[in-house]
C-alpha cells in the first residue's frame, strides 16, 4: 500500500550532504553578516552598551485604620551604592569618613555584592539622612562607583507603637534569597514579622525595570530605545485594618507602666480593635537602617520587648476561666439555676483544704460568678470532669491558635487525662489535681488573644469568631477592595444558659458585691469578670475580661497585667477607660475617681490625643 | 602498524570531537570565572572526563551487543521518563531532573540516543519494513512515546529535537516522500492553529496541497488529510482549556520579542555580542558582552556568542566548520557501514547533533526562536556532555566495524 522508495544509498547520502552545507552556509552567511558586514555598528553598540538594568522598587502597600486614616505610610529613603569593579579601594578612607560608617563594614558589603556580580552596585549603607547624602553628591565626580538609590521605608504618622502587631521589615538573608527565586535580589526588604510579613506577597508589589545605556565608563546615556522597553513597577496592595488607632493609642498609654498585654476585638466579626503588648519598642526604628547595636539590646532586654505577650505568652486565667466551668454544668446537666452550695469559705478534698477569699454562704450559678465563690466551683469541677472540661475549653477555642493573621500565637494548655498521665505518669495523679483547674489556676495556659475571643463569644449570644487585623485589602490593579474570609464557629450553647452565664457577668460590674466595680461605664450597662493568677515566681497577674454594651456588645476586651495584683484593683479600670473610649470616643469618667498611676496615664492620654486629632 | 591502526580508530570523529570539547571548555572558563570563580569550569571538565570513559566504553561495545540490548535500555529510559515526571524536580519551570543521591541529570539528554538505537534495532530486523503499515506505525511509536513524556515535563526543546531527527532516519530507511510529508503536514497545522484561526486554515490548505502533489493514492491522502484536521482542531481546543499562565508560555514562545525582559533581550545581546566581536574577536576574557554578563546563564543554551565574541569570526568559523565536518563525517559513517543498525543509528546521530546546533547556533544569531536547546559540547552540563560523548564513541565503533554485515 505504502511503497517505499527504491534510490539507492548515494543518491540519498547527496540529498543529506546538500542539506547539511545548505544549512551550514546560512548559518556562516549569517556570521559573516554580523561580524564582518555589521561590525561596526554592533562595536559600536557594544561600546555604547552597554545597557544596565536598573530595579526600580515598587512602593509597599499603605495600611489604613478602620476609619479610613492613614496609619503606615511610605517614604523615599536614600542609600549609597558602590559597584565593585568600577570603585577604587583607595577612596575607601575618603568615602568612610563621608559617611561615617567604619571603613571595614564598607568593604565587608562591597565583597560580598563582588562575590554575586562585579557589576551591579550593592547598597552600602541604608537610609542615610539629607546632609550626608548632599555631602557624598558634591564629591560623587572623585567617587567613581559609587552612587545613590532611592528606596522606600515606612512612616508612621500616628503616636501608635504597636511593633508586634504592624511589624517590619528586614534586609533578605541568604537563606530566604534561596528560597525564594528570583522574586527578590540581594539587599532587598522583606516583610519579617507581623502584618509585613504575614501580609508579605500582598503588600510588596511587583519590581519595574529600567533600561539604561551606559558607555563603557558607566556613564549614564540616557533610556534604552526610548524607554520603551521599560517596564513600571506595580505598587503593592493596600491593608485595611480592623484597628481603631485613636483607641490603639489610647490604651497603649494606659499600659506604658505595666507589663502585660491588652486585646480588644469587634465580638461581632472578630476584628481586632486594640492590640497592645507591654513593654515594646518604636517600630520605626526598623524602618531604615538597625544598628547591631539596637538589636542587642532588644534582645537581651529583660523585659523582652520583641516578645509579643498578647499572643504569646500563656498564663492560668485565674476566675476568668469560671464562666466556662459554669457553662460545661450547666449545659452538660450537672447543676441548673437553683442548684446552690453552701460556701464556708474553704472546701476540704480529703487531707486537703482549698481556701476561698470569703465565706458567700448559700449561692448559685449565678451568684458564684457575680461573687466569684471559689468553693462552688472547686466543687463543681470534680462532677464535670477533665474531658468536659476539655470538651468546652476547645470550644472556646483555648488549647489551640485563634488563627489571627498576626504570625505568631501559642496554643496554650487545656490539660487532659493524656496530659496528667504524661506529667505524672498513670494513676499518680487524684481529684486534687483537678480542684485548682476549677478556678482558673494550676495547669492552664491561656493568652490574652485566647481570652478575648473567648469573652467575644460569650458578648455575642455564642459564636466563635477569628480574630483578624486585616479585614480587606484594595487590590491597586482594580482599585476594588477585596474583603477576607474569617471562620466563625458556634460554640453550641443555650440561651437559658448563655443568659445565666451572662446575668452573672453582668453583676460582677454592676451589682454591689462584685470584684469588677472599678470597670463600670457610666451610662453604659457592661459585663465582666476579673481574675487573680497566681504565680509562683512572684506577686499575682492581674486579669480582666468584659464586653460593653450589654445588650448589644460592640467591643469586649482582655486585659492581663504581670504581677501587678489583684484584676479587680488594676485590670478593670484600664479595661473600663478603654470600652468607654471607644464607646463614646472620649473618656467620661473623672480622673480624681481613680488612684494616682491612673492619673498620671491620663495625662498621658491627653497628649496622645492631641497629637491624633 | 599505522594503517592498521588508521583502519579501526577513527581518528577524524575523535579529534572533532576533543577539540569541540576543548572550545567549550574554554568558554565556559571565560563565562563563569567571575561569577563563581569558574566552579563550573572546573565542573565542566570532570564531566569531560566521564564523558571520555563513556566514549571509550561505547566505542567498544559489540554491535550484536548493542544491537539486542537497545530495546532494553529504551525501556530503562522511558520508565526513568515516566518517574521523574511524577516525582522529578522542577528546574526552571519543567520536570526533568532527575535525583540520585546528591548527582543529578537529565535522562531525556539520554533518551536521544536510546530511542535512536531502539529504532535502528527495530527497523534493522530483516523481516521489518516500512512499506507495511503496522511496522511503519510500530516505528512511529518508538519515537512519539518518549516524545510525549518529554513534552509533558514540558520541554519542547528536545521534542523538537526528536521530531526533525526522525525525519532524516524515515528517509534512510527508505520512506517514501508522502509519508514524510504526511508526518510534516499535522505539525504545521498544529502550529497554525496555535497562532490563529486564519493561520489554522492557510497550513491546511498548504498542507492539502503538498498531500496531493505527493500523492500514492486517494485513500492515504485522505487518511493523512483526516489527521492533519484533527490534530490541528484538537490543538485549538486543548489551547482554549489551557491555563492563561500557559498560554502565556506558548505565545512568549511563538513571539519571544514580546516578552523584553526574556528571551527577546537575550537575543539582541546575544547578536551585540557575536557582531562587535568582529573579524578576529576580543580576545580571551575580553569580551565586554560576555564578562559584564549582559546575557544570563550564557554558559548554556548562549555559549556560542562567547566564542564569537571573543575569537571572532575565525574562532566562530572554525566552530561551525567542526561541527559541519562532524555532521558530514557521520553521513559517511552511515553510508560505507555495510550493517543497517549501524547505518541508521549514524543518522539518528547525525540528526539529533544537526537539529541542536542549527537551532542552538541559528538562536544565537537570531535566525531561530528562542528554545532551549545546549550546543552539543560546548554548552555547560553534565548529562549533556557526557551523552553527546557516548554518541561519538558510537560513531566511532560503527567506522570500525564498518564492514561487519
Amino acid at each position: 500500500m505504502i511503497t517505499v522508495d527504491n534510490i539507492d544509498i548515494s543518491t540519498r547520502r547527496r540529498v543529506l550532504t546538500i542539506i547539511i552545507l545548505l544549512a551550514f552556509i546560512i548559518l556562516f552567511l549569517r556570521l559573516y553578516q554580523l561580524q564582518l558586514l555589521s561590525h561596526t555598528e554592533f562595536g559600536k553598540k557594544s561600546e555604547e552598551n552597554s545597557v544596565r538594568v536598573v530595579v526600580k522598587e515598587p512602593v509597599r502597600g499603605y495600611m489604613f485604620d478602620r476609619t479610613g486614616r492613614l496609619v503606615v505610610d511610605d517614604g523615599p529613603a536614600y542609600s549609597i551604592t558602590v559597584t565593585p569593579a568600577m570603585f577604587d579601594t583607595n577612596n575607601l578612607a575618603f568615602l568612610s569618613s563621608l559617611l561615617q560608617v567604619d571603613p571595614a563594614l564598607i568593604q565587608a558589603r562591597i565583597n560580598r555584592g563582588r562575590a554575586y556580580s562585579r557589576f551591579s552596585p550593592v547598597r552600602v549603607v541604608r537610609d542615610i539622612d539629607f546632609k550626608t547624602l548632599s555631602k557624598v553628591e558634591e564629591n560623587l565626580y572623585l567617587l567613581p562607583g559609587v552612587s545613590y538609590d532611592v528606596e522606600s521605608k515606612r512612616l508612621y504618622p500616628f503616636n501608635v507603637r504597636a511593633p508586634h502587631l504592624l511589624g517590619y521589615c528586614k534586609e533578605i538573608t541568604d537563606a530566604q534569597l534561596a528560597r525564594s527565586g528570583s522574586i527578590y535580589q540581594q539587599g532587598d526588604l522583606v516583610g519579617s514579622s507581623g502584618l509585613e510579613a504575614s501580609y508579605e506577597t500582598f503588600l510588596r508589589g511587583e519590581k519595574g525595570y529600567e533600561f539604561i545605556s551606559v558607555n563603557s565608563k558607566g556613564q549614564l546615556l540616557g533610556p534604552l530605545e526610548g524607554g520603551r522597553r521599560d517596564v513600571p513597577s506595580k505598587e503593592g496592595f493596600d491593608l485595611i485594618l480592623s484597628i481603631d488607632f485613636s483607641l490603639q493609642a489610647f490604651a497603649e498609654s494606659l499600659m506604658t507602666n505595666y507589663r502585660g498585654a491588652l486585646v480588644a476585638i469587634d465580638p461581632n466579626d472578630g476584628g481586632v480593635l486594640a492590640m497592645v503588648s507591654k513593654p515594646d519598642f518604636d517600630p520605626a526604628i526598623f524602618s531604615g537602617v538597625t544598628s547591631s547595636e539596637v538589636w542587642t539590646e532588644l534582645n537581651t532586654d529583660p523585659d523582652k520587648p520583641l516578645f509579643n505577650r498578647a499572643t504569646m505568652t500563656r498564663y492560668p486565667p485565674g476566675s476568668t476561666f469560671k464562666m466556662l466551668v459554669a457553662a460545661a454544668g450547666l449545659e452538660e446537666g450537672i447543676i441548673d439555676e437553683h442548684s446552690h452550695i453552701t460556701c464556708g469559705g474553704s472546701f476540704r478534698l480529703g487531707r486537703k483544704v482549698f481556701k476561698d477569699m470569703h465565706v458567700h454562704g448559700s449561692v448559685n450559678v449565678v451568684d458564684a460568678i457575680h461573687r466569684s465563690c471559689d468553693v462552688f466551683f472547686y466543687q463543681l469541677i470534680l462532677k464535670v470532669g477533665l474531658d468536659k472540661l476539655q470538651e468546652y475549653g476547645n470550644r472556646f477555642g483555648f488549647g489551640k491558635p485563634t488563627g489571627i493573621d498576626i504570625g505568631d500565637e501559642t496554643s496554650g494548655l487545656i490539660p487532659s487525662t493524656e496530659y496528667y498521665d504524661r506529667v505524672y505518669g498513670k494513676g499518680k495523679w487524684t481529684q486534687g489535681n483537678l480542684v485548682s483547674l476549677g478556678i482558673g489556676q494550676g495547669e492552664i495556659g491561656v493568652s490574652p488573644l485566647q481570652m478575648a475571643q473567648y469573652v467575644a463569644a460569650l458578648a455575642n449570644g455564642g459564636t466563635l469568631v477569628q480574630p483578624h487585623a486585616v479585614n480587606s485589602i484594595r487590590n491597586k490593579r482594580t482599585n476594588k477592595l477585596d474583603n477576607i474570609d474569617h471562620h466563625e464557629i458556634p460554640v453550641w450553647l443555650t440561651s437559658e444558659v448563655m443568659s445565666m452565664i451572662r446575668e452573672g457577668m453582668r453583676r460582677v460590674v454592676e451589682e454591689p458585691g462584685g470584684t469588677g466595680g472599678l470597670a463600670r461605664i457610666s451610662g453604659v450597662v457592661s459585663a465582666g469578670k476579673t481574675g487573680t493568677a497566681q504565680n509562683p515566681h512572684g506577686a499575682d497577674h492581674a486579669w480582666y475580661v468584659g464586653f460593653a454594651p450589654f445588650d448589644q456588645p460592640k467591643i469586649a476586651i482582655a486585659v492581663m497585667l504581670e504581677n501587678a495584683g489583684t484584676g479587680g484593683a488594676k485590670a478593670a479600670p484600664i479595661a473600663g477607660m478603654v470600652m468607654e473610649k471607644y464607646l463614646f470616643g472620649e473618656l467620661r469618667r473623672k480622673v480624681a475617681n481613680h488612684n494616682s498611676q491612673t492619673h498620671i496615664q491620663d495625662t498621658t492620654v491627653r497628649t496622645t490625643e492631641q497629637g491624633i486629632q | 602498524m599505522f594503517s592498521y591502526f588508521k583502519e579501526y580508530f577513527d581518528f577524524r570523529a575523535f579529534f572533532i570531537c576533543l577539540a569541540l570539547v576543548i572550545i567549550g571548555l574554554v568558554s565556559i572558563y571565560s563565562a563563569t570565572f567571575d561569577i563563581n570563580n569558574a566552579a563550573n569550569f572546573h565542573r565542566q571538565t570532570l564531566w569531560a572526563g566521564v564523558g571520555f570513559i563513556a566514549m571509550v566504553i561505547t566505542s567498544f561495545v559489540p554491535l550484536r551487543t548493542l544491537q539486542r540490548l537497545s530495546m532494553v535500555f529504551y525501556s530503562i529510559v522511558m520508565i526513568i521518563l515516566a518517574v521523574v515526571l511524577v516525582i522529578g524536580s522542577t528546574v526552571k519551570g519543567s520536570k526533568s531532573w532527575f535525583g540520585l543521591g546528591g548527582l543529578g541529570g537529565q535522562p531525556s539528554e539520554f533518551a536521544k540516543i536510546t530511542t535512536v538505537l531502539a529504532f535502528a534495532s527495530y527497523l534493522s530486523r530483516t523481516d521489518v519494513t516500512l512499506s507495511r503499515l503496522k511496522h511503519l506505525a510500530i516505528a512511529l511509536c518508538i519515537f512519539a512515546a518518549p516524545m510525549f513524556l518529554i513534552l509533558a515535563q514540558p520541554d519542547l526543546g528536545t521534542t523538537i529535537v526528536f521530531f526533525v531527527a526522525l525525519l532524516p532516519l524515515l528517509y534512510w530507511a527508505g520512506a517514501s516522500n508522502f509519508i514524510l510529508i504526511a508526518i510534516l503536514v499535522p505539525i504545521l497545522a498544529a502550529g497554525g492553529a496555535l497562532l490563529g484561526t486564519t493561520q489554522f486554515l492557510i497550513a491546511v490548505v498548504i498542507g492539502a496541497i503538498l498531500l496531493y502533489v505527493f500523492r500514492e493514492n486517494r485513500f492515504t491522502v485522505a487518511v493523512a488529510f483526516g489527521i492533519t484536521l484533527a490534530v490541528g482542531l484538537s490543538v485549538q481546543v486543548i489551547y482554549e482549556h489551557m491555563h492563561v499562565y500557559q498560554q502565556k508560555r506558548i505565545s512568549t514562545f511563538l513571539n519571544p520579542e514580546a516578552d523584553p525582559l526574556g528571551s527577546g533581550y537575550n537575543v539582541v545581546q546575544s547578536k551585540i555580542a557575536i557582531g562587535s566581536g568582529g573579524f578576529f574577536g576580543k580576545g580571551f576574557l575580553k569580551g565586554t558582552q560576555t564578562q559584564l554578563n549582559y546575557i544570563p546563564e550564557q554558559w548554556t543554551d548562549f555559549i556560542f556568542c562567547v566564542t564569537g565574541e571573543e575569537f571572532g569570526f575565525i574562532g566562530a568559523s572554525i566552530v561551525l566548520g567542526l561541527f559541519a565536518a562532524l555532521l558530514l563525517h557521520a553521513l559517511r559513517i552511515a553510508a560505507i557501514s555495510k550493517n543497517k543498525f549501524g547505518s541508521l543509528t549514524a543518522i539518528g546521530i547525525l540528526g539529533i547533533f544537526g537539529t541542536h546546533i542549527i537551532f542552538n547556533i541559528g538562536m544565537s544569531m537570531g535566525l531561530m526562536p528562542v528554545i532551549g536547546l545546549p550546543l552539543p559540547f560546548l554548552s555547560y552540563g553534565g548529562s549533556s556532555l557526557v551523552a553527546n560523548m557516548m554518541m561519538v564513541g558510537l560513531l566511532m565503533n560503527f567506522y570500525a566495524n564498518r564492514k561487519e554485515y
